[in-house]
């Protein structure tokens, strides 16, 4: 992903191979961007190309352009961990909520207790 | 198991499970648990936190995932009781002009801005439709003492038909004490009345920020805070600052006050959202942060405190802290999922109408009319409750299902605010990266809890603040 990665004319240009990343990831990671940049993102023979150009009121240097491009690539990493915990796990998270708010409809009153180890009340 | 992570600096990161256990690690632990590359022997300490923790598990559904449900259901019974705070504005006069206050009037027309006994009995009629069997009737203005006749015939009232439909009901007084007396008091004593008083800090800052005749708001608050406690007692009087931009330079001063004044806690309550410029999201952040460090200072003096052997808790942060540290849960109006207004609280305003918030009215007092549910003239509980605009509004409050939030691991210590985006975004959903109330809260709580992870005694501090006082 790295390799493609650059800053041309004073704008992060990143490629993010698509056979690797959904374009869920791509979206959910630029929405944070989009305070300080213009987002961009295209599709170009299975990767996205992301361009990120600054906004004119956000104050950011052209010598600040590397620290967002790193955190653009860390983030675009982080939000893939995010997908792959919630395509494995997005079920037990539906099924979890169901239980706990279905009165019944999918077994007996939830069994459980809530544990108070270290001493805490319910607090109203 | 479904888990969320965050970054809390650079060495360590923190876990969260669905039901609010944290687990702070080092950085990268995340992404090799993902990867399916601890070692279960190797790092047997980590593996056996995070199994017992339910951040992972060892076979496919978890055997405990009933547990789970029922911490779950737990964590949001906040919902169970719907609304119980109802805010009546028992009058909009004051004798203060406070600069940041966009409501009150100065003026001795009753007629015209107390309450008319009329839309009370409905205001109170709607409260008893509650399914809480016990709700909080509270007393704002203007300067809600201003009308005293008025609260005097709410209580009577109110005393009446609680007893017909089986419901106990907390009354609460919001007061700058600038005209109370013995009389107002001793009737408070006699139907266990709270008073919630003002206090902004020092006497150069609490005279700056509320204006009135003689310069003397603060020597007045101050004498009303010693009446109120020799004849309520102590605990019965809380005092709330409100925060304006000479506060931000005073946070030493403003946490020496409290304590001097011999108050056990302190809100640090960020600054309205009516005083940001809707839609300067650069000049917003800029105050925002100006605001997160007034926080920061404010709160390491209150630790100070702490660490001295002294009881002093920050109020903004314990609710938080609830929300981290127990697994019951926690009720606050602008920390809650789905929001807490109008599932938690409902205002009867002054004229009949009626908001979803605080906030709402004051945005109506500046024209919009975005947040009112309806008036007591013409809408029943369901109208109001369970209305299209009480559903819109809800359904843009709930965070789990809110861009940005819903991958977000502070989700479930933090809440959603469909008022607060409208006022400064002009949307009800927002947008993440430039809303205050996101700034506000990540740092809050990333703070708090990198706060806990370095300094054990830190922790100890914070479980005391939310243990149960009384
Ligand atoms: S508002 Fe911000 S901190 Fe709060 S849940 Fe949403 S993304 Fe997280």
């Amino acid at each position: 992903m790295t390799s493609k990665n650059r800053i041309q004319n004073g704008e992060i240009i990143a490629s993010v191979d698509g056979s690797l990343y959904s374009s869920q990831t791509v979206f959910k990671c630029t929405y944070w961007f989009g305070d300080k940049f213009h987002v961009n993102v295209q599709q170009e023979s299975g990767d996205y190309v992301i361009t990120l150009r600054p906004m004119p009121n956000a104050n950011i240097s052209e010598g600040e352009l590397p620290y967002y491009l790193q955190k653009l690539e860390r983030d675009l990493v982080d939000f893939h961990l995010r997908d792959i915990v919630n395509n494995e796990t997005g079920s037990i998270r539906e099924l979890l909520v169901a239980k706990a708010f279905s009165n019944g409809e999918y077994d007996e009153a939830p069994p459980g207790e809530i544990s108070d180890p270290v001493g805490f009340a319910p607090l109203v | 198991m479904p888990i969320r992570f965050h970054r809390l600096n650079d060495q360590k990161e923190v876990l969260v499970n669905e039901v609010g256990d944290h687990l702070v690690v080092p950085s990268g632990t995340f992404a090799r648990l993902v990867q399916k590359e601890l070692d279960k022997e190797g790092e047997a300490d980590l593996y056996g936190d995070l199994v017992a923790g339910h951040f992972i598990a060892e076979s496919p559904i978890p055997t405990l995932i009933d547990v789970l449900a029922t911490r779950y259901r737990t964590k949001k019974s906040f919902l169970d009781n719907f609304t119980t705070l109802h805010l009546f504005v028992v009058s909009l006069r004051c004798e203060h002009t406070c600069h940041y206050c966009q409501v009150s009037r100065v003026t001795q027309d009753k007629g015209k801005f107390d309450m008319s006994r009329a839309h009370i009995d409905k205001g109170i009629d709607i409260m008893m439709q509650s399914p809480s069997p016990h709700v909080t009737m509270e007393f704002q203005g203007g300067e809600a003492l201003l009308a005293f006749d008025n609260i005097v015939y709410a209580v009577d009232r109110t005393k009446e038909l609680a007893l017909l439909h089986n419901k106990t009901v907390t009354y609460v007084i919001c007061t700058n004490l600038a005209v109370i007396n013995e009389e107002m008091l001793n009737y408070c004593k006699e139907n266990n009345i709270l008073i919630s008083s003002s206090l902004d800090g020092p006497a150069s800052v609490h005279n700056e920020n509320r204006k009135r005749p003689g310069k003397n708001s603060y020597e007045l608050a101050i004498r009303g805070i010693e009446l109120s406690r020799k004849i309520l007692g102590k605990s019965r009087v809380s005092a709330l600052m409100t925060t304006t931009n000479l506060s931000l330079e005073h946070p030493i001063e403003i946490v020496e006050e409290y304590y001097r004044q011999g108050f056990w806690n302190i809100f640090l309550r960020p600054i309205s959202p009516y005083g940001f410029a809707v839609k300067n999201e650069a000049k917003n952040k800029y105050e925002m942060d100006k605001f997160l460090s007034f926080y920061k200072k404010a709160l390491n003096r209150i630790l100070e405190y702490n660490l001295q052997g002294e009881f002093f808790r920050e109020d903004y942060a314990t609710i938080i802290l609830r929300k981290i540290l127990t697994p019951f849960p926690v009720g606050y109006v602008d920390l809650n999922s789905p929001t807490g207004a109008v599932t938690n609280v409902v205002v009867f305003n002054y004229d009949g109408a009626v908001f979803a918030s605080d906030e709402s009215r004051m945005l109506a007092e500046m024209k919009d009319f975005t947040f009112q549910l309806g008036h007591l003239d013409t809408d029943s509980y369901e109208d109001l409750m369970y209305g299209e605009k009480a559903r819109k509004i809800v359904a843009a409050g709930t965070n789990e299902s809110l861009p940005g939030c819903s991958d977000c691991a502070y989700q479930l210590y933090c809440g959603a605010d469909p008022i607060h985006h409208h006022a400064t975004q002009g949307d009800m959903i927002g947008y993440r990266p430039t809303s205050t109330f996101c700034q506000r809260n990540m740092e809050i709580i990333r703070y708090l809890i990198e706060l806990m992870d370095s300094d054990k005694k830190i922790k100890s501090i914070f479980e005391s603040w939310v243990k149960p006082q009384f």
